[in-house]
């Protein structure tokens, strides 16, 4: 399997009154072809600064990329000018958002939002642009898709708009998705639909897929593998079956605990106590310490590393890194 | 469970020994829809279209469907939060639906109270916790003077706070932090009924096992009734003893947590179970998915007889002519459905 894109120690940083504040502190990622990597975390541990660095839209000031390289396809899209990033956006990589209530334009027809973009990037004529509108339209399962492009989003139900955004995300047949959040907005019948549609494209055009949720259920669903993070930093790392069987990091383990089964009884739920420090105030240590039910002097004085465990995952913690030494 | 929840609560004299606190009956909340210059009525939104049920004493009921069934509607009319269109709500007994608003005032507001979704929106931002705490008592004339700072405190500790905190502003606190808060505010009067409308959906799943471990340790204490509104089945599942279904203002399927979630009868909730995708587990079979076609229609102009019909899998000639009757089919297990 090649990489399509591999991020290296990024650092994304934000400035206020003049601290920095390091949202993301040196992500490594690899997405490879065809493949759907689950970002997982809590609000604040930087998973959408994540995707949004990718796709170079953080906003600067405050934010900068301060280290670290995001090679796509070998090329580090950190040091591309704007324009060339244009090119990319949309084309090669493509982005869908939670909102879809307001990352569609109010002001415009649908069809215009998706002939738009494949003017723009295919340079196809107006004419063929609304051809290929209607046809991603019926791809993503609209039966009515030549009257849709005439209607305004607002005439949309939550589901409807989604799909739409995924039509015009889709409309360049790009090789890497960005899904934040895709479905958290919706209602699980429709999160079901929205699900299957994704997972159906990702097969049929090879599109590598980065997904990014605080949903377990949903990762298990789609992703074949998972980053799990907290306060800017990856925690562990695996393959989706392997995370689910057995999770090594507390955190992860945490996580697990804290969702209610639907399937059979649960007495209590394992909750994490406290709550995810604000980046201004991490502690020295391991960043999950002060929560960690496991957590001994060691973690406490000094920052474990992400290390590779039994050949195929990584966690950073030193309950795992201590037992790979001693071996 | 009930009786000693009945001891625990002395104070409240019950006008009747039925083992059940509340007793909705084909409650019905429409909206009218205005138009036009004079804002005539042109139609309405039926949001809450004969909802049945019973809540008993220290139990929760768990009322689960997607956005706009109307389960955040019935929530709030069955405390008059909203006037009922139609129906009977009977609360220790007595039917509160058309009582006046001062008689609901002196009697039955402090024995129910409501916690929100969002605990950004609903504390004042200009207030103390101090002064959040002490408006409930305040209203109801409880706990003068000195009392009144010691109850405070009991509540605070009541729900992992620091009694210091009291001069604290709710900025300060975090969004489970803030739930907390509210959980206390509901709690100042010694109520018995808690409508809990969405209480965790805005909080992160680490900080949601710690509210729901917190509403559960709060119930065992101090024998309180819940009414969860969530469109979350797992945690409905969690917390609650029996769950209904609500599907475009109606309920669907009513019956005891096992048997609804074990053995779903209506084509809905068997649809809705399916779709929530579940953590793999080991040694747990998936269920299969049903991949419901199409949007929730719209309440003002919902699909004539079964409400479903036009998503249904299992539709036939007259799911589209008659509208099913809410019955009875197992002990304790209601269903409005053809097939049954």
């Amino acid at each position: 399997m090649t990489a399509l894109l591999e991020l290296r120690n990024l650092k994304t940083h934000f400035k206020r009154d003049k601290i920095d504040i390091p949202a993301v502190d040196g992500v490594d990622l690899t997405i490879n072809k065809g493949e759907t990597v689950a970002l997982v975390g809590e609000s604040g541990s930087g998973k959408s600064i994540t995707s949004l660095s990718i796709m170079r839209l953080i906003p600067s000031p405050p934010g900068k990329i301060v280290d670290g390289a995001i090679l796509f396809n070998g090329n580090d899209l950190v040091n591309l000018t704007e324009d060339d990033m244009c090119k990319i956006r949309g084309n090669d990589i493509s982005m869908i958002f939670q909102e879809p209530m307001t990352s569609l334009n109010p002001v415009l027809t649908v069809g215009e939002q998706i002939i738009e973009v494949l003017m723009y990037h295919q340079k196809l004529s107006r004419a063929a642009s609304i051809n290929k509108a209607v046809e991603m339209l019926e791809m993503v399962g609209f039966s009515r898709a030549k009257a849709l492009i005439n209607e305004y989003p607002h005439r949309l139900s939550g589901g409807m708009r989604q799909r739409v955004m995924i039509a015009i995300a889709m409309s360049c047949n790009p090789k890497l998705l960005i899904a934040d959040e895709p479905t958290t907005a919706l209602d699980v019948t429709i999160q079901a639909q929205i699900l299957d549609l994704m997972k159906e494209l990702s097969v049929k055009y090879d599109t590598s897929i980065l997904i990014i949720t605080h949903d377990l259920g949903v990762v298990s669903e789609v992703a074949d593998k998972v980053v799990v993070m907290y306060c800017g930093q990856v925690v562990e790392e695996a393959l989706v079956d392997d995370l689910f069987d057995e999770p090594l990091h507390p955190y992860t383990i945490g996580l697990m605990g804290s969702i209610p089964s639907l399937e059979g009884e649960t007495d209590r739920l394992q909750s994490i106590e406290g709550t995810v420090p604000p980046p201004e105030h991490f502690p020295i240590g391991c960043r999950f310490a002060p929560r960690c039910p496991h957590a001994f002097d060691r973690c406490r004085a000094e920052a474990p590393k992400l290390v590779e465990v039994a050949g195929r995952r990584k966690v950073r913690c030193f309950l795992h890194s201590d037992k790979e030494a001693t071996v | 469970m009930s009786a000693t929840t009945i001891a625990k609560k002395g104070n409240h004299p019950s006008n009747t020994d039925s083992e059940y606190l509340l007793e909705v009956v084909d409650l019905k909340k429409h909206f009218p829809i205005k138009a036009g210059i004079l804002q005539r009525n042109v139609g309405s939104v039926k949001a809450v279209d004969g909802v049945s049920f019973k809540v008993k004493r220290g139990e929760t009921i768990g009322i689960v469907g997607e956005s706009g069934c109307g389960k955040s509607t019935a929530g709030r009319t069955l405390i008059r939060l909203y006037e009922p269109t139609a129906g009977n709500i009977l609360f220790k007994g007595r039917n509160i639906s058309n009582m006046g608003e001062s008689e609901l005032r002196r009697s039955i507001r402090k024995d129910i109270q409501m916690i929100f979704q969002d605990p950004f929106a609903s504390l004042n931002p200009r207030k103390t916790l101090k002064y959040i705490l002490s408006e409930p008592m305040i209203t109801h004339q409880m706990y003068k003077g000195k009392e009144r700072g010691e109850k405070i405190d009991e509540l605070l500790e009541k729900v992992g706070f620091n009694p210091m905190f009291v001069n604290r502003y709710p900025h300060e606190f975090s969004g489970g932090q803030r739930q907390r808060i509210g959980i206390a505010r509901a709690l100042a009067v010694n109520p018995d009924l808690i409508i809990a409308d969405e209480p965790v959906s805005a909080l992160d799943v680490s900080i949601q096992a710690q509210i729901i471990n917190l509403m559960e340790d709060l119930q065992d204490d101090l024998g309180l009734t819940y009414v969860f509104i969530s469109h979350d089945l797992s945690v409905v599942r969690h917390i609650s003893d029996r769950v209904g279904v609500m599907y475009l203002g109606k309920m669907m399927e009513f019956a005891i947590k096992k048997d609804l979630y074990d053995e779903p009868l209506h084509p809905y909730t068997q649809a809705l179970l399916s779709a929530v995708p579940v953590p793999k587990r080991k040694g747990v079979e998936r269920r299969e998915r049903i991949i419901l076609k199409g949007d929730l229609p719209s309440p003002s102009n919902p699909p004539q007889g079964c409400v479903f019909h036009t998503r249904c899998p299992a539709a036939t000639a007259i799911c589209s002519e008659k509208v099913p009757e809410y019955k009875e089919v197992k002990k304790e297990h209601f269903v409005a459905c053809h097939l049954y």
